[in-house]
């Protein structure tokens, strides 16, 4: 075991190597993509694939974990940041920063052993999960938004784990089609974002991959739900959920998987164009 | 370049089952993984779709091996490759824990029926795969390569993450 792990050996005996031998993907590094790169840090996963093509600006500041006023000065790219964060804290984590749209490294993210998904559109967040879906990708999805409530606010969101073979985000209600259609996040000021309720769920997204890849317990069922309830500053597990263990995905079948054309013939062409 | 396979847990679930079950006159079953494949920056990943079992009465009565598939077995198999372009993987197990190896048998055979299904679809990778319980090996033949190539990485995706090298 690692000295720098040894407080966490209780997550296996070969925790350490496991988590060294695994790549996991943060598409979008702001708000909470940022808290989840730097738990990962701190935890040890070996290989980190920050994907984001935005800079960094002042309005970020306000939630972007270890963004400077500088970074905001100069518009450093993020995923820099990320980067930057990651190896402060770890030398020795291997970070592949990537500073364009998730679509342009799509090779890239094919590689990761797990998918965290910290995006601000309905349309994007359903476009990663089916990829994740097609390479046989758990995909941890981040979500959280601000509702106007009479005079009030209130803030909610979830953590959601789309396995392959189990219940899809459609399945579980978090995104519909129609908000896909509508693309209507909530109505307190455009992407509204703060950093506790971004933090909070940073840590439950990190919670569920450590329960999936390392052997520290076996519960029944993975834990695929957990609604957050801002206003009332909690976090639970959806209930549904967690008593239906027979369920099946209506979306996606695990038959769907890979490339749909011959790899083969494909990619030979694209050399020669 | 890294190869690498992905199975989710059900499917591997289900191949062990079917291997599992006693054949009235041959020593072991045998089975076939339908795949799909795709390339990532680090080199091609192949993923398991589907199982497809083969019948009791697909295998030859030769009690010199654990298992001989007849001619009708493998056709089926190349129909599939052949009709639906896709990867065909066949599998069987040594049972136990810990890494498996293909035996010498294994492998002069593997070569034989290998060769088969690239005749029938030369634009993917097929190969074989031997399990135990715990654990896989695989051999892949790519495109337009004779030699088969040691598959690095095995990831099986379901109730937990598991990689194995």
């Amino acid at each position: 075991m690692k000295q720098t792990l040894i407080r966490q050996s209780f997550l296996g005996p070969n925790s350490d190597a496991i988590l060294d031998a695994l790549t996991v993907s943060v598409v979008g590094t702001g708000g909470a993509g940022s808290h989840v790169l730097q738990q990962l840090s701190h935890v040890g996963v070996g290989n980190l694939l920050p994907i984001d093509p935005d800079k960094v600006e002042f309005l970020n500041l306000n939630r972007l974990v270890g963004a400077t006023f500088r970074d905001a000065q100069k518009g450093q790219k993020k995923t820099t940041v990320s980067k930057r964060v990651a190896n402060s804290i770890n030398p020795d984590v291997r970070v592949r920063p990537h500073s364009k749209p998730w679509h342009e490294v799509m090779d890239v993210l094919r590689d990761a052993d797990v998918i965290v998904g910290c995006l601000d559109t309905y349309s994007g967040r359903s476009q990663l999960e089916a990829f994740a879906r097609r390479y046989l990708i758990p995909y941890l999805d981040v979500g959280m938004d601000v509702h106007s409530v009479g005079d009030h606010y209130v803030i909610s969101g979830q953590v959601a784990l789309s396995m392959p073979g189990d219940v899809c985000l459609q399945c579980m209600g978090i995104i519909t089609p129609d908000d896909v259609a509508k693309e209507a996040y909530g109505a307190a000021g455009g992407r509204p974002q703060v950093v506790w309720p971004n933090g909070l769920l940073a840590s439950a997204a990190v919670g569920m991959l450590i329960e999936l890849v390392t052997p520290w317990f076996r519960s029944e069922s993975l834990s695929l739900l957990r609604r957050y309830d801002g206003n009332r500053q909690t976090l639970e597990p959806d209930g549904w959920m967690s008593s239906n263990l027979r369920r099946e995905c209506k979306h996606y079948t695990v038959a769907e998987v890979g490339d749909p054309h011959p790899f083969w013939i494909s990619s030979k062409k694209k050399r020669v164009s | 370049m890294k190869l690498s396979l992905k199975i989710t847990e059900a499917l591997i679930r289900e191949v062990r089952k079917d291997l599992d079950r006693a054949h009235p006159y041959a020593a072991e079953r045998v089975g076939f993984v339908i795949g799909r494949c795709t390339r990532s920056r680090s080199g091609i990943i192949i993923f398991g779709s589907r199982y497809e079992r083969v019948p009791d009465a697909g295998y030859v009565e030769d009690h010199s091996v654990g298992a001989m598939m007849n001619q009708r077995t493998i056709t089926a198999a190349m129909q599939i490759a052949y009709s639906e372009k896709v990867p065909i993987f066949h599998v069987h197990t040594h049972f136990g824990k810990g890494k498996p190896k293909f035996s010498g048998i294994d492998l002069r055979e593997n070569a034989k029926f290998v060769r088969a299904f690239i005749n029938v679809c030369p634009e993917y990778p097929h190969g074989a795969l031997v399990l135990s319980d715990t654990d896989m090996s695989g051999l892949c033949w790519l495109p337009g390569s004779s030699k088969p190539r040691r598959i690095d990485q095995f990831t099986v995706v379901g109730s937990c993450l598991r990689k194995t090298l």
